[in-house]
């Protein structure tokens, strides 16, 4: 059943247009203090490469392992800077600019969401209930 | 005006995703519902939340609900002629028509979803070589229906049974040889 379902039409398309669906990802993390988008949103969009790559090959996992330990990491990060930056905030006044700062936390926020939201996805395509 | 127009677009699709009979359908209403709606956020002015509805809404959940439709209950059907020269002709395509929507309707009713497989290959070769839950096997008038799984083909029998065709014999086999069905 699940060799029948795969077409070449969409697994070429699809590979085509890869490089496009990233570059609009890291566009909207990065830009999200500008216009709108932002971390969550643009991380969406690069977790739904990995998505559709699963449409390309289905059999082909991603390391879930290393995805789950970076998304903790990223987690840890995002908590730590914040704090550091409001400490280092109130002991040397104007160390860093905002636009500077948002942009940092954009990104991590992008790539965590992006690590999340493939972890749930093929978490469930490959161990939840039987195919 | 824009708006308002999809607006009343967005409850139709929800009627129709809620009215279809195939579920696949359903899910791709669904998808085309989300996609609307995040037009409709971008004209009440939050791009942000279009861009989330658009990702989320269309993309991700739609491939997630096409997946766990799939791992849900397909019913694989074969679907052979004996002499495929013959099946172009007008009675056998009426008899075939009769047969498989009856049978769809059948399992629609059921909650499986019917896949229909249409063959050249010899009886043999599907019994031997392929995986199908129901074989439908037609020789002019004379219908074969046989599959592994004898509880869902006593409901099958009992169901066309209620429905007469006229001019087709149809005969169920539990594992029948295909001699048996010559003679």
């Amino acid at each position: 059943m699940m060799n029948n379902s795969r077409s070449e039409i969409i697994s070429t398309m699809t590979g085509l247009f890869y490089p496009y669906i990233l570059l609009l990802g890291f566009y909207v993390i990065l830009n999200g203090h500008i216009s709108p988008g932002g971390g969550f949103q643009g991380g969406a969009v690069l977790a739904s490469v990995f998505i559709s790559r699963y449409l390309v090959d289905p059999e082909k996992c991603v390391r879930i392992k290393i995805l789950q330990t970076a998304e903790k990491l990223l987690f840890l990060a995002i908590i730590l800077f914040a704090v550091l930056i409001g400490i280092s905030k109130v002991m040397i006044f104007n160390s860093l600019t905002p636009v500077v700062y948002l942009i940092i936390m954009n990104s991590l926020i992008g790539i965590k969401v992006c690590c999340g939201l493939t972890i749930i996805f093929f978490r469930y395509v490959f161990y939840e209930g039987g195919i | 005006m824009t708006e308002k127009i999809f607006l009343i677009g967005l409850i139709i699709l929800a009627i129709f995703a809620v009215n279809t009979r195939h579920l696949r359908r359903a899910i791709i209403y669904l998808g085309i519902f989300s996609l609307v709606s995040s037009l409709v956020y971008l004209f009440y002015g939050s791009p942000d939340v279009a861009i989330a509805e658009a990702v989320i809404g269309s993309t991700i959940t739609t491939v997630l609900f096409l997946v766990s439709f799939k791992k849900s209950r397909v019913f694989i059907i074969y679907y052979a002629n004996a002499d495929f020269n013959s099946s172009d002709s007008r009675k056998t395509i009426k008899a075939r028509g009769q047969i498989l929507k009856s049978i769809e309707k059948f399992l629609i009713d059921h909650e499986f979803e019917p896949q229909l497989i249409m063959t050249t290959k010899s009886y043999e070769l599907i019994l031997a070589s392929e995986v199908f839950d129901l074989l439908v096997y037609q020789d002019n008038a004379q219908l074969l229906i046989t599959g592994p799984d004898e509880y869902h083909l006593d409901g099958i029998e009992t169901f066309l049974k209620d429905k007469s065709f006229k001019d087709l014999e149809i005969c169920f086999g539990r594992c029948v040889e295909y001699e048996e069905f010559r003679s």
